[in-house]
């Protein structure tokens, strides 16, 4: 039913149920399973070069972790993992990912903001569903 | 009532840690928003700087100035010296002129305060074009390489104006001219050769030879009525190749920089801004910062045009060179410290200094990205990680 899954990984504990789920999908359907970790804006407005190179260092230190345990889980599965880590917003980045590369699933964790912040401009995965060019599964 | 330095250093410290929380919240850096709380606790609790907060504060922009130095990339320089020499000094001139004059003929302000404004508005911030060329990947690139050369060019056009346009012209001059040159001429070698001798101690000699470096050069150029920030930038960019192969230095001064020194400016920048004044000097504010928009475009877009960048690439460009912020603020804070502007004067040149660090990125990015697909990232493992099966 679902020839390529993508499944998006911030680190968090909804993506990695997310992920979780993703790699049972793709066992059961033996599909192409992909994971998207985004690395959201560096600090705008920086005062010195140096600054914008340790937050992107920070940034690649976090998202090597995040990717290794995604690929370990997938592994113990004996499920074929492809990571990809792009710099941008991210659910933009997600959206023209998914689209770019003719994904039919997209999984996600529940990625609550504040209640406000929610109110106001709609959570990350409220979004996702929203815009994303193909299903969506929202992991609780 | 003699107030007390620990309450006075624990409200200090207390904004720049609130600073710090909202940076980390928002994207935005550090920096900016410092000098955001520094405006609030200025305007709002009536803070004052001390003298005590004056040098950490003085120490931060020396810092702050050199680390800029130390980043420069000798190599695209000299490799693409026409179009980097070329961009660079029409993107320090065509503003520094724009704006003193329009300060002096049309606002009416005294000359030396029009060359502050002049100098303030001729800015470029390297940090805030390096992070949007990472973002999308164009640093890598030549057309990005070129621009962020350029920016290092207009920055050493600031502070050469800056440090020589209101020197006193005597013997103190002359003494720390050839001091410097010869400091300089030496330094890369001498400098090699401790770090080697030395080596990396957790009592932090070869920070403290380099802090010796600029505290001397700084007291020369005060004796001759020049800016530390001067020697500051050159020593930088004398020993950025040093800076540049030993990244953990630069991350440890760093360090020490943004943890005590650099909050203590950029906050001190904040709190001498009378929103009073800016509220009243709205549209000069704005005129300013269209004044410098104008007149980097008039200056670097032919030229950028005229070294084969495309039509949407010029414009990307010089937009980019139109954003300023740390020599913006340190050029104003000269002014002010000197007395060659008036209160007034730098609410009005640091406000339209923060916009110029926002307005032309957002119009930049917004309009007129030359399209490039931001690359995927490549994350090397380290040996310390553990190999994922499969790998």
């Amino acid at each position: 039913m679902f020839r390529k899954i993508l499944v998006a990984n911030d680190g968090s504990e909804g993506a990695k149920k997310a992920v979780q789920a993703a790699i049972d999908l793709a066992k059961r359907y033996g599909s192409e399973l992909h994971a998207i970790s985004v690395e959201e804006r560096l600090p705008h407005y920086a005062a010195t070069v140096g600054e914008v190179v340790e937050a992107k260092q920070e940034a690649a230190d976090f998202f090597r972790k995040v990717t290794q345990d995604a690929e370990a889980a997938a592994l113990a599965q004996d499920v074929p993992i492809t990571s990809h880590v792009l710099p941008g917003h991210e659910v933009e980045a997600i959206v023209t990912f998914a689209k770019d590369h003719g994904f039919d699933l997209l999984v996600i964790g529940f990625m609550g903001h504040s209640r406000i912040f929610g109110r106001i401009w709609g959570s990350t995965s409220q979004n996702l569903a929203k815009l994303s060019p193909c299903t969506v599964l929202v992991v609780k | 009532m003699t107030e007390s330095l620990w309450a006075v250093a624990a409200i200090w410290i207390g904004m720049a840690l609130v600073a710090t929380l909202i940076s980390v919240r928002i994207g935005i850096s550090v920096a900016l928003v410092e000098i955001c709380v520094g405006i609030a606790g200025g305007n709002l609790l009536s803070l004052h700087s001390t003298a005590w907060i004056d040098f950490l504060a003085a120490v931060g922009s020396v810092l702050l100035t050199f680390l800029a130095g130390a980043e420069i990339d000798l190599e695209i320089v000299k490799r693409k010296w026409k179009e980097t020499l070329g961009i660079g000094m029409a993107s320090f001139l065509a503003p520094f002129l724009g704006a003193m004059a329009y300060a002096y003929w049309v606002a009416g302000w005294s000359l030396e305060a029009s060359e502050i404004a002049g100098i303030a508005l001729s800015t470029t911030s390297v940090a805030v074009v390096y992070a949007v060329m990472v973002e999308r990947g164009y640093n890598a690139t030549e057309l990005g390489k070129v621009i962020l050369a350029a920016c290092f060019i207009t920055d050493l056009g600031t502070v050469l104006a800056l440090g020589l346009l209101f020197a006193q012209y005597n013997w103190w001059l002359v003494a720390f001219v050839l001091v410097m040159a010869a400091t300089l001429w030496k330094l890369h070698a001498v400098t090699a050769w401790f770090f080697a001798r030395v080596g990396t101690k957790i009592s932090e000699p070869e920070t403290k030879f380099i802090l010796v470096i600029l505290f001397a050069l700084g007291a020369l150029a005060q004796a001759a009525q020049s800016e530390a920030v001067l020697p500051a930038y050159l020593v930088g960019m004398v020993l950025a190749p040093l800076f540049l192969a030993n990244r953990t230095l630069a991350q440890r001064m760093r360090v020490i920089a943004f943890s005590i020194l650099t909050p203590f400016y950029f906050l001190k920048a904040g709190v001498l801004v009378s929103l009073r004044a800016v509220l009243a000097s709205a549209a000069l504010i704005a005129i300013f910062l269209g004044v410098k928009m104008g007149a980097k475009f008039l200056g670097v877009w032919p030229l950028a045009h005229a070294f084969s960048f495309g039509r949407r690439e010029a414009m990307y460009t010089t937009l980019l060179m139109s954003t300023g912020l740390t020599f913006g603020t340190i050029s104003a804070l000269y002014g002010l410290s000197h007395e060659l502007i008036t209160q007034e004067q730098y609410a009005i040149l640091v406000t339209a200094v923060i916009l110029s660090a926002i307005v032309p990125t957002v119009i930049a990015e917004r309009w007129f990205d030359p399209g490039v697909e931001p690359p995927e990232e490549t994350l090397t493992r380290r040996s310390s990680d553990p190999i994922s099966p499969g790998a």
